[in-house]
């Protein structure tokens, strides 16, 4: 079967430096996917190429979504197959969260789902009461929200989502976690996240892949992650592995 | 109040102004006179003041559109066509016809001098950013302050060394005016403006995603680098005819644009149309006072601009301050 997502041999330089090198790997539809990797490994670079956002980039190799090279994808369409939250950090839109929304509505030129869209993405997301609070007064974790509010208004197949759980206090990135994984096992959308929590692929499964310094360190099931020192070597630090004590998962511990 | 009823109030104002600052100035020109044949007052209604109040509402609507849609494209709110050098260039067109005449730039004549100058700061400012890799804004920021700080100097230059008659005409152009419009340039005027700012009206909600951000607006759908190449030429095409014919009129594309957003927000379906009625409306408030505060004589449009600008700047200030980031 055709992987829904694939590198092939993808490489990408920006000026003169190698940001990511020769990476491999194919992601099957419905899959939840962990991009792991110490800072400045190329995980955000990663998956913005996905989204076709680092055209200026010299790239050699190919990224395939459903067999064909996603140059070949007029962009509205690739908007309508991967929604995209980025990290929260940075400049905040002067929107409130409804018009975010709203505008990620664009790809689709035919306005008549857009309501449904975003009364879905604001019930998913648990944000009906902030929809009309601009994004500059809310909290760096409800801001994340709504970046995820907004993909999810795409409704597309696939959400890229960067570190979408980074601003998020336990409670909240507990509550988005289970949202992912809901949307991952019930509605079949393939979640492609990055994420700096090493026990993160232990919780919600699935595949992991690890980047350092722009190579591919480990692809595959999340379960293996944790053997053979991978983690170790990707991050150029020691770390202990712990069993969870209600539900028996792994926990990783800095030493 | 609703955005929209705003909006529209703000339309209503502004055609107000549109159809009475004709029949305004240091003569009262009444309703009656219009419909009497040969009248004198209706010959200078219609030969004068029609045409100069309609060169007013076009030019303050491009700048302030140019003005509006540079705010975004650079989510900065003192990136207008003027900060990125269109007016120098235009200037320093200008200039140049002013001292050599017609031994230089030939048939050319003034308008056409000051447009190629135009074209000239907008060409160099997008080759500058485009060497640089893409069009990003930081850089395509500062290339136009740069080539604005180079022309601007080449135009002290110029009235250095030119005769001071020439000199003087250097500084009356610098100062902006709407007078002596002959109406078939008012026509040109009229086209490239209102053609504009359908262009600009019809890419609304591109602006919109374009100020979340280049790579958020890209991720859902837009082609970033072609909108941002034609909202950056049709803005500056805009801009450099105004210029070109009106000599540079400072802060309407500064000003207009942000008042607006303060009271409408930040929705471009809404802002390019109050912008376009406003900027309007504001340069004929402005020529209007130009024409009466020292009446018979007249003050240079730009000079009223420019004296509004500064309290607005500070106005912006505090509001920056207020809102905690820039836009």
């Amino acid at each position: 079967m055709t992987p829904l997502l694939e590198a092939r041999d993808f490489s990408l330089t920006i000026d003169g430096r190698p940001i990511l090198k020769n990476l491999s790997f194919a992601v099957p539809a419905g899959a939840r996917l962990s991009i792991m990797g110490p800072n400045g490994a190329g995980k955000s670079t990663l998956i913005k190429c996905f989204l076709r956002l680092r055209e200026g980039a010299k790239t050699t190799g190919e990224i395939l979504l459903n067999g064909q090279s996603l140059r070949v994808y007029p962009r509205q369409e690739l908007a309508r197959l991967i929604g995209y939250a980025p990290q929260a950090g940075g400049w905040i839109p002067p929107y409130t969260i409804r018009e975010l929304a709203l505008l990620s509505r664009y790809p689709y030129p035919d306005r008549s789902r857009d309501q449904a869209a975003l009364t879905r993405a604001l019930e998913l997301t648990g944000l009906e009461e902030l929809a009309n609070r601009p994004l500059a007064n809310l909290s760096g974790g409800e801001r994340q929200k709504a970046y995820l509010a907004a993909a999810l208004a795409q409704e597309t197949p696939i959400l890229a989502l960067d570190e979408p759980t980074s601003f998020l206090d336990p409670r909240h990135a507990s509550e988005l976690d289970n949202l992912l994984k809901d949307l991952n096992l019930n509605q079949k959308l393939t979640i492609i996240t990055v994420t700096h929590d090493l026990g993160q692929p232990a919780l919600t499964g699935g595949l992991a892949l690890v980047l350092r310094q722009g190579t591919l360190r480990y692809f595959g099931e999340a379960d293996r992650l944790y053997q053979d020192r991978i983690l170790e070597e990707a991050f150029d630090h020691p770390f202990v592995y712990l069993t969870h004590p209600k539900d028996g998962r792994v926990v990783v511990l800095s030493q | 109040m609703s955005p929209t009823w705003k909006l529209l109030a703000l339309l209503l104002a502004s055609l107000v102004i549109l159809v009475l600052s004709p029949f305004l100035g240091a003569d009262l020109i009444s309703f009656e006179a219009l419909s009497v044949p040969g009248h004198p007052e209706a010959e200078v209604f219609w030969a004068l003041r029609l045409p100069r109040s309609a060169a007013a509402f076009l030019a303050g609507s491009g700048l302030a559109l140019g003005g509006l849609v540079f705010q975004a494209l650079f989510r900065n709110p003192l990136a207008t066509p003027f900060t990125l050098g269109v007016a120098s260039g235009a200037a320093l067109g200008a200039s140049l016809y002013i001292w050599l005449g017609t031994s230089f730039l030939g048939s050319l004549g003034p308008l056409g001098s000051a447009l190629l100058g135009a074209a000239l700061s907008m060409a160099l400012v997008y080759l500058a950013t485009r060497s640089q890799g893409g069009l990003s804004t930081p850089v395509m920021l500062l290339a136009g302050v740069i080539v604005n700080f180079f022309f601007s100097s080449l135009v002290l230059f110029i009235q250095y060394v030119s005769s001071s008659a020439d000199s003087l005409k250097i500084t009356h152009w610098l100062m902006g005016s709407l007078t002596g419009l002959e109406t078939a340039r008012l026509a040109d005027l009229g086209f490239i403006i209102i053609v504009g700012a359908v262009i600009i009206r019809s890419l609304a909600t591109e602006i919109d995603l374009l100020v979340t951000g280049e790579e958020l607006a890209a991720s859902r759908g837009v082609d970033v680098k072609r909108i941002k190449l034609i909202i950056f030429v049709v803005a500056s095409i805009m801009v450099g005819a105004i210029v070109s014919l009106t000599g540079p009129i400072g802060f309407v594309g500064l000003m207009v644009p942000q008042a607006c957003r303060w009271v409408l927000g930040w929705s471009h379906r809404l802002l390019t149309v109050a912008v376009f009625f406003g900027g309007g409306a504001f340069l004929a408030l402005a020529d209007l006072l130009a024409r009466v505060i020292l009446a018979p004589a007249e003050i240079p449009i730009g000079v009223i601009t420019a004296l509004a600008g500064g309290p607005f700047f500070l106005l912006t200030l505090f509001s920056i301050r207020r809102q905690g980031q820039l836009l």
